[in-house]
């Protein structure tokens, strides 16, 4: 169950910020706050039409992102989406949400070290 | 590459020469100084080994890892950093290898690049935001072996895909373009001069999958190195990508020391595919990648011929299997002379090679090459002489005049023929030059092509008479010589 995975694994962040630099991980994040909310807006409207294949690909774009950060619950819930189809009510993707929030949280307390 | 004895990112200095081991540059006096990249190999195992007489195989181990190499490649990679930097750069020591010996006496200055001890590194406006981006310097700059910078294209809708992926090629030091969708990416490929594509699958406007199917029909693009980054899962999606024609795949999110090695890989790999695409041009000029031989042509051309004297008593005196050595050397030297100066038709008949340069300007094509193989030469001359080994004597021949070329049209043979009377007078030439040791002979339609050019006089005749002219031939085909 995604519930137990952590929110952060700390070590991809820090992998990322000894590659890319800590001052451009945190404009990535910024461009990560950006993106994600029109992604599960994305995800939100692809549900209401029942289009399977924009609800996926959205779906993918969230998994992916949240790969690159190292949010691994973010990474698993999108995962779950993107292969599971278009869920029959609102609340995996509430909970899908309230898992940004944590993550982006977390990340930039991370990057703020 | 790194041997463990210096740093991958330092400079090297030897009085007016700089050595930008990470950035896989030669400057001399200020200016930049191309260099092959085996030639830069060597150079830097020389370099660092400085301390110490190097063996061709220890040489050969560290610039050709794994390959099986014939000594002749690395004498012509010795000969191209003698002539960048001198015939003093490099001392053979007979049967036992090379000492770098540019500079010595002088300890050479290593010096380290601004920022790698932790102060800020001023980035410039790159693909990757636009911003200067200060901080600690990266792990990807510092770990692994460097290869020479390139153009790469990401194409990935994600933004902060792309964003990671530009920053990480640029920390490589490439220069990167990025785009969002499948179909700029088509477009920027077809306008600009890449040399790698960094593709993601899922995109707007055409996917990755039309992008490589785009690409296989392109024979313009078909050789260009493609590593597919995604995340899709499963097998059969990335054997869909291979089968497609890409060259690799990596999973998001990427590793970054993965992906700098895999980038290396595809560029080197790359890069050796273009060069025997343009020695396949220079022995079988075919049309672009359709199979198709270059048309039949009836146009004015010079011919260089250039022959190697008594190859016969030169097998006699260190044998045959030296001689044919000796010979290879030689000829892979010509070679390499007459195709990078745009010789084509090129024949090489153990002893002899030779090539034609098309058009009004090809007399000075072959003149450049005829004064770059002389140079190749005299170092090669030197090197066999420091290793106690018999000189070899060459000669030149030059002939202008109309050739007939085109597709070879007998079953079993050549696939591409050139023909004409320019032909067989090169080769008379370097045969007349060798008896006469006179250098670069060339005929008088050649002289006039090259009116004006130092150092170009009328032969004189073995009889110290008037000019000089082939068997046959009137006053009126006087024979010229240059001075190499």
């Amino acid at each position: 169950m995604s519930e137990d995975d952590p929110i952060l694994d700390p070590h991809v962040f820090d992998e990322l910020q000894a590659m890319a630099g800590a001052d451009f991980v945190v404009e990535l994040l910024d461009t990560l706050a950006e993106e994600a909310p029109g992604l599960l807006a994305e995800m939100a409207a692809a549900q209401a039409a029942g289009a399977a294949e924009r609800f996926r690909r959205a779906a993918h774009s969230l998994k992916t992102n949240a790969g690159t950060f190292g949010a691994v619950r973010l990474a698993a819930q999108a995962r779950a989406l993107e292969q599971g189809g278009v869920p029959g009510d609102d609340a995996p993707l509430h909970a899908l949400g309230e898992t940004f929030r944590q993550a982006l949280a977390a990340l930039r307390a991370l990057a703020r070290r | 590459m790194s041997d463990g004895t210096h740093d991958a990112a330092a400079v090297l200095r030897f009085g007016p020469v700089e050595i930008l081991a990470a950035e896989r540059r030669l400057r001399v006096d200020g200016r930049d100084v191309p260099l092959g990249g085996r030639a830069f190999d060597l150079l830097l195992a020389l370099a660092t080994h400085r301390q110490r007489l190097v063996s061709k195989d220890e040489l050969i181990d560290l610039v050709w890892p794994g390959l099986v190499v014939e000594d002749n490649n690395l004498q012509v990679q010795v000969s191209a950093l003698r002539k960048a930097l001198g015939a003093q750069a490099i001392t053979t020591v007979a049967g036992r290898g090379y000492r770098f010996t540019l500079g010595s006496g002088a300890a050479p200055v290593a010096s380290l690049p601004q920022g790698a001890q932790g102060a800020p590194a001023a980035a410039p406006m790159s693909a990757s935001g636009g911003q200067a981006h200060a901080g600690a310097p990266s792990s990807l700059a510092r770990a692994g072996t460097a290869t020479s910078p390139a153009r790469v294209l990401v194409a990935d809708d994600n933004k902060v895909n792309r964003l990671l992926l530009c920053r990480s090629l640029e920390l490589m030091g490439h220069a990167v373009t990025s785009v969002d969708n499948g179909r700029a990416a088509l477009q920027a490929l077809r306008g600009g001069d890449f040399e790698l594509l960094l593709l993601d699958l899922e995109m707007p406007e055409l996917d990755g999958f039309a992008v490589l199917e785009h690409r296989a029909e392109d024979a313009a693009l078909r050789e260009l190195p493609v590593i597919v980054t995604s995340s899709v899962e499963g097998v059969a999606q990335v054997a869909r990508c291979i089968e497609l024609g890409a060259d690799d795949f990596l999973h998001k999110p990427v590793n970054p020391l993965l992906l700098k090695a895999r980038v290396n890989a595809s560029l080197e790999s790359g890069r050796w595919r273009a060069m025997q695409r343009r020695r396949l041009a220079v022995l079988d000029p075919r049309d672009g990648d359709r199979g198709e031989a270059a048309p039949a042509r009836l146009g004015p051309a010079t011919r260089l011929a250039a022959r190697l004297h008594d190859v016969e008593g030169l097998a006699r005196a260190i044998g045959p299997e030296e001689a044919l050595e000796a010979m290879g050397a030689w000829a892979t030297l010509a070679r390499e002379a007459l195709a990078e100066q745009g010789g084509i038709d090129l024949m090489c008949h153990g002893d002899s090679v030779s090539a034609s340069f098309a058009g009004s300007d090809g007399a000075e094509a072959a003149l450049r090459a005829a004064r770059d193989l002389h140079a190749m030469l005299v170092l090669l001359h030197a090197e066999r002489e420091a290793a106690g080994l018999p000189a070899l004597r060459c000669a030149l021949g030059l002939a202008s005049g109309d050739q007939l070329a085109g597709p070879g049209t007998v079953a079993g043979g050549a696939s591409a023929v050139a023909a004409g009377a320019l032909l067989l007078r090169a080769e008379q030439l370097a045969a007349l030059s060798l008896q006469r040791d006179a250098g670069l002979l060339l005929d008088a339609a050649t002289a006039q092509r090259l009116q004006g050019q130092p150092g170009l006089a009328p032969a004189v005749s073995a009889t110290g008479q008037g000019a000089d002219t082939l068997a046959g031939d009137d006053a009126r085909s006087s024979l010229f010589i240059v001075r190499l």
